[in-house]
């Protein structure tokens, strides 16, 4: 009795989770015109359409260069931060920690609208340049917790002992303490890649006539179009997301790090 | 521990500097605009955006929706984590990975499902019509009731990681105790389950309060400028009315209530032990 009650909560709870992607998969394969579920017939017409509409896939390439760029440039910033708040008794090491995580706390369209006000227009920024700082600032918090709590776990005297058998600091580092720490420096990559891929609110104000992020772009299209292409790419986008994830839990055990 | 401090500071500061130019700085200077006025400091800002009855009706509505949805995520959230925990271990892997893997997906897409469930066309709509509930379809789109729907959905998975983490650490026996010398399940549920996991609730209570009240996609998808939240009349204020003031009277404010939320629910935790 008590078993069934568990998978009896459990069960609604996961439907109300997952059911709704299987709702959208279903109604991206339509066979009609209309966005409808259960849908008019099968087949794979919007998920075929998705890719010839341009915008989607301009925003697409755009979206993808944010998240890889911004993510690579947040962790050559973040891991010798993260490196340098664990190996160095520094002053100001909890200040320091605090500005670096701080964009996190602050909502995203407020980080957004305070760059376009403050940064991209006075000094007259391009609109793919601002959403790039934007997205780097915006994975850093990420890429700094997570490398910071893999190197966490690792001992500063195996650092120590590379120095004293001959290494340079920068051999110590790149030949001891980078091959220990590759794992959560691949589970900050994704992290900080899915939040930069899907984020929205940061990106609202500062993109601009021809330069959208793809969410975005989804955004303006379901505004006018009412057909089920909006249905299938969330699909795709949702299977793009959870192959990444698969991938990342059997290579390295990405869970331990997040 | 490395003893060179200007060797850490160098490898510390690019990540400090980057984070307070283009982020704490602007901020900053954007929250003190609503205190600003020509004499110097004022608050004329704040009360020009309280004395608007849509701004008023806007700031309550959020309030509500967050607070529904981080009390509904609670319930829910401590049945589900309670039955996890339970779970025997390979199952409990899988469940909670089945809970965890939302949140990398798309906030658009997952809200995006939503329009296909309440819309005009969609099943809920097909059932009352089908069942003859009602001639033709009932709006449920751009109602509270749907982004109350959305929010649920998209924050649900962070109360539950939360509260899953805060109750594997209660001893295993201590439940099974309580009920062997007599206390209801409400009891055990009050007594013991929430004192021990309420550092749990407390950080997901905050994640998901702070969550529904910055969300930006899902009001802007299920509710429109029907139901507009804070952040949705923040957006409406810079790019329909170029009302800056205002925009940064609403940051101020949703950055308050963020830290407003987690001092209460301390408070709350704090108190009950």
């Amino acid at each position: 009795m008590r078993h069934f009650a568990n998978w009896g909560i459990l069960g609604l709870t996961l439907i109300f989770l997952i059911g709704p992607f299987v709702i959208i998969i279903l109604a991206g394969a339509s066979a009609g015109p209309n966005l409808a579920f259960p849908p008019e017939g099968l087949s794979l017409k919007w998920y075929a359409k998705v890719f010839t509409i341009e915008s989607f896939r301009a925003s697409f390439v755009l979206s993808m260069a944010l998240a890889v760029f911004g993510t690579i440039t947040a962790l050559v910033l973040g891991i010798p931060a993260a490196y340098a708040l664990n190996r160095y008794d520094l002053p100001g090491a909890e200040t320091i920690r605090t500005i670096v995580a701080a964009p996190i706390i602050v909502p995203g369209i407020i980080v957004g609208l305070a760059l376009l006000r403050y940064v991209v227009v006075p000094m007259n920024v391009t609109v793919t340049v601002a959403l790039f700082m934007a997205h780097t600032a915006l994975v850093l918090p990420y890429a700094v917790r997570v490398v910071s709590s893999s190197m966490h776990n690792l001992r500063a005297d195996m650092e120590e002992a590379a120095v004293l058998l001959g290494c340079s600091r920068m051999q110590a580092f790149t030949k001891v303490v980078l091959p220990n720490i590759r794992g959560g420096v691949l589970a900050a990559f994704i992290l900080g890649f899915v939040t930069s891929f899907n984020q929205v609110p940061v990106s609202l104000f500062l993109s601009g006539p021809g330069v959208r992020t793809l969410p975005i772009d989804m955004l303006a299209y379901m505004e006018i179009t009412f057909d089920p292409s909006i249905a299938a790419l969330s699909a795709l986008l949702a299977f793009m997301s959870l192959a990444i994830v698969f991938v990342a839990e059997r290579l390295l055990g990405f869970s331990r790090y997040v | 521990m490395f003893r060179n401090r200007r060797e850490g500071l160098a490898l510390a500061l690019p990540a400090a500097i980057f984070s307070t130019l283009l982020f704490l700085v602007p901020v900053a200077i954007l929250l003190s605009e609503a205190f600003r006025s020509d004499t110097g400091f004022s608050l004329q800002g704040y009360v020009d955006f309280f004395a608007s009855p849509l701004n008023r009706s806007v700031f309550l509505r959020t309030l509500k929706l967050g607070v529904l949805v981080a009390g509904s995520a609670a319930i829910i959230g401590y049945a589900a984590a309670f039955c996890i925990v339970n779970l025997p271990g390979k199952a409990r892997g899988t469940v909670f990975g089945m809970v965890v893997l939302p949140l990398m997906i798309s906030p658009v897409a997952r809200t995006y499902a939503w329009i296909v469930i309440l819309g005009r066309t969609g099943i809920v709509n097909d059932a009352i019509v089908g069942l003859g509930l009602s001639a033709s379809p009932i709006r449920l789109l751009f109602t509270e009731t749907a982004v109350f729907l959305g929010l649920l959905q998209l924050f649900l998975p962070l109360m539950i990681i939360s509260l899953v983490s805060a109750m594997e650490n209660i001893p295993r026996d201590v439940i099974p105790a309580a009920r062997v010398l007599g206390a209801s399940w409400l009891n055990v549920f009050f007594k013991v389950i929430l004192p021990l996991t309420k550092e749990g609730l407390v950080i997901g209570g905050t994640l998901v309060f702070t969550g529904a009240l910055t969300a930006y996609i899902t009001p802007a998808i299920l509710g429109g400028s029907k139901v507009l939240m804070l952040e949705t009349l923040l957006y409406q204020k810079v790019n329909v009315s170029n009302d800056f003031v205002s925009a940064s009277v609403i940051a101020m404010i949703l950055i308050a209530m963020s830290f407003a939320a987690n001092l209460v629910l301390k408070r709350i935790a704090t108190a009950r032990s």
